[in-house]
């Protein structure tokens, strides 16, 4: 019989514990946001609801705006997503590929952007975009958005496309392919897992970026998720059910998305990492 | 083939879109933001930004609530550098050397990360609120009269670092501890096997090959792990946001929500910009010393 050592056991209870700190708060979320009344939250916040409903969350997303709010997240996140992939494996090949004199520099151009705060482009940006009329439009979010998930576009891409061997855009070459249908054709399809792994990680990011959103417009019917969730809470009275329902509507999209590729991400996550 | 590739049209439409939109909107803005900060810039201004030197600094100096921000974040950078590594290294040398349900506790312990910190705030907010979460959870559990008498959480002001400065910089750990964790484990997985056997057959402990072999080696993601979470705890804006506001009274005001209060809630263009340069040069004093400090010579693996 295989003897099992205490401090397993220790580790496993540890390992409990936490588990049950990181899931319980989330758990609670979502029991709570099926209580029906305000007054039920205040004097019993750790039991059961009493009628569950799905009242706050109809209330959440039609007069709360989550609705609206989604649509809009998810047009922003995608559109930015499209176009941050295909700017940054463009840039990503030529930097990998391309035989140029300045193709270290630009990469170094690039990466310099990881280490840029948004707060110190927030006013040039804003008056900028005020001017050329971008401020309060989608728009003027996807531009910024797009550029700054560039650079670890760029990076991890740069790594896919440098791993790739020679012969493969040699033979391709001497078939008479094009260096646009090389790019196209032959490196992208290989760079697949690349572009999904970072295309997960734009998405992710994008999807819970509050403060330029929260700068940027002030339309309520163009707000992001995260902005809106904050008209949930009033300085006086907050209604802590239907609060209580947006944050599930806000985060579970995040949660499917993990659910379905958390090793993708955790790929994503170390292979920007590694090589740094 | 080399003509191909040396191909100058080519490398113009490659690189072109992804380099104009960088320099337009990180590269001139951050010039811009630069020289805004040694302007006097309102919103109001009617000529646009009025050259007047190193004014906004010095107005900085004598204001009380920066202070009180750069304490937070230096603060905040502090905790979470070490609480960060102490406790992603500990997960993640548990984690290797467990055999059962290792992706499991990982993927629940990195969950938060890719969760809406927004929204996480607004969560927390509600379990620190004195009457009802933690207060009330612990009375439930049997503490007479521990909502009326029990700490004020969010809205503590004493002290030196404030009580909610504290709160929030655990809901912090609580939410990205998983990533520091993350890079760990992946590099601890890299390190060749038979480097502890070695060890083990040296006479070596567990713990003492965690220290002597997993350490070093791992060394270098430390640097990269640490300054990620440097330039995120210098950024950090979103909990702090939802969870006080900056308040009780400016007191968990931290770098980021200043410049914010300051650049749109009071439309001082100029002045926020020049706590942005603050936060700009902080980043990268941060990474320069971090890199410098613990990132050493790679090993051979």
């Amino acid at each position: 019989m295989k003897k099992i050592k205490p401090i397993r056991i220790i580790i496993y209870i540890f390992l409990i514990a936490m588990a049950i700190i990181y899931l319980a708060p989330l758990l609670w979320v979502l029991m709570v946001s099926f209580k029906d009344s305000n007054h039920e939250v205040m004097t019993a916040p750790f039991s059961l609801p009493q009628s569950p409903s799905f009242d706050n969350f109809t209330f959440a997303w039609t007069a709360g705006k989550l609705g609206v709010a989604t649509l809009n997240s998810f047009i922003v996140c995608a559109v930015a997503l499209i176009f941050s992939m295909v700017i940054g494996s463009m840039a990503a090949f030529g930097i990998a590929r391309l035989r140029w004199k300045l193709s270290k520099l630009s990469l170094t151009y690039f990466l310099l952007g990881m280490m840029i705060p948004v707060h110190c482009l927030l006013i040039p940006l804003f008056t900028r975009f005020t001017r050329m009329g971008l401020s309060n439009t989608l728009t003027g979010i996807i531009i910024p958005y797009v550029t700054f998930s560039l650079p670890i576009t760029i990076y991890i891409m740069v790594g896919f496309f440098e791993g790739m061997p020679n012969e493969l855009i040699e033979s391709a070459c001497i078939d008479g392919a094009t260096i646009y249908q090389i790019f196209a054709k032959v490196c992208l399809p290989l760079g697949k897992t690349g572009l999904f792994v970072t295309g997960l990680m734009t998405f992710v990011g994008n999807w819970n970026e509050l403060l330029l959103a929260m700068v940027f417009i002030s339309d309520d019917f163009k707000k992001t998720l995260p902005v809106s969730l904050s008209k949930f809470v009033g300085p006086y009275n907050t209604n802590y059910t239907q609060m209580f329902a947006a944050i599930i509507i806000a985060i579970i999209p995040t949660v499917v998305v993990y659910c379905a590729f958390s090793n993708q991400i955790v790929d994503g996550l170390t292979a920007g990492a590694v090589k740094g | 083939m080399d003509k191909l590739l040396r191909n100058k049209k080519a490398i113009f439409i490659f690189m072109a879109p992804g380099l104009i939109l960088f320099t337009f909107v990180l590269f001139i803005p951050i010039c811009q933001s630069l020289y805004y900060s040694l302007c006097d810039y309102k919103a109001t201004s009617i000529l646009g930004p009025k050259f007047v030197g190193l004014k906004n600094y010095r107005d900085l100096m004598k204001d009380d609530t920066f202070w009180i921000a750069l304490k937070n974040s230096l603060f905040f950078l502090v905790f979470s550098c070490v609480t960060q590594l102490i406790m992603g290294l500990f997960l993640a040398g548990l984690l290797t050397n467990i055999e059962k349900g290792k992706n499991l506790f990982k993927n629940i312990i990195y969950l938060p990360c890719v969760l809406s910190s927004a929204a996480l705030g607004l969560l927390w907010m509600f379990i620190f609120s004195p009457k009802f979460g933690i207060n009330k959870l612990i009375e439930t559990l049997g503490v007479e009269g521990f909502v009326k008498n029990g700490p004020l959480w969010l809205f503590d002001t004493s002290g030196f670092i404030v009580l909610p400065m504290w709160v929030i910089a655990f809901v912090a750990l609580w939410q990205y501890v998983g990533q520091s964790m993350m890079l760990y484990m992946a590099q601890i997985s890299g390190i060749s096997k038979s480097l502890y056997e070695a060890s083990y057959i040296d006479g070596c402990s567990k713990a003492r090959s965690f220290f002597h072999i997993t350490l070093p080696l791992i060394r270098p993601m430390v640097a990269t792990a640490m300054s990620l979470n440097a330039i995120g705890s210098l950024k950090f804006f979103d909990l702090v946001f939802n969870m006080t506001e900056g308040g009780p009274n400016h007191k968990t005001e931290v770098l980021a929500t200043h410049l914010y209060q300051q650049g749109f809630k009071y439309s001082k263009y100029g002045y926020a910009s020049a706590i942005g340069i603050v936060l700009l040069i902080l980043c990268l004093i941060v990474t320069a010393f971090i890199n410098k400090v613990v990132k050493t010579e790679q090993y051979e693996m």
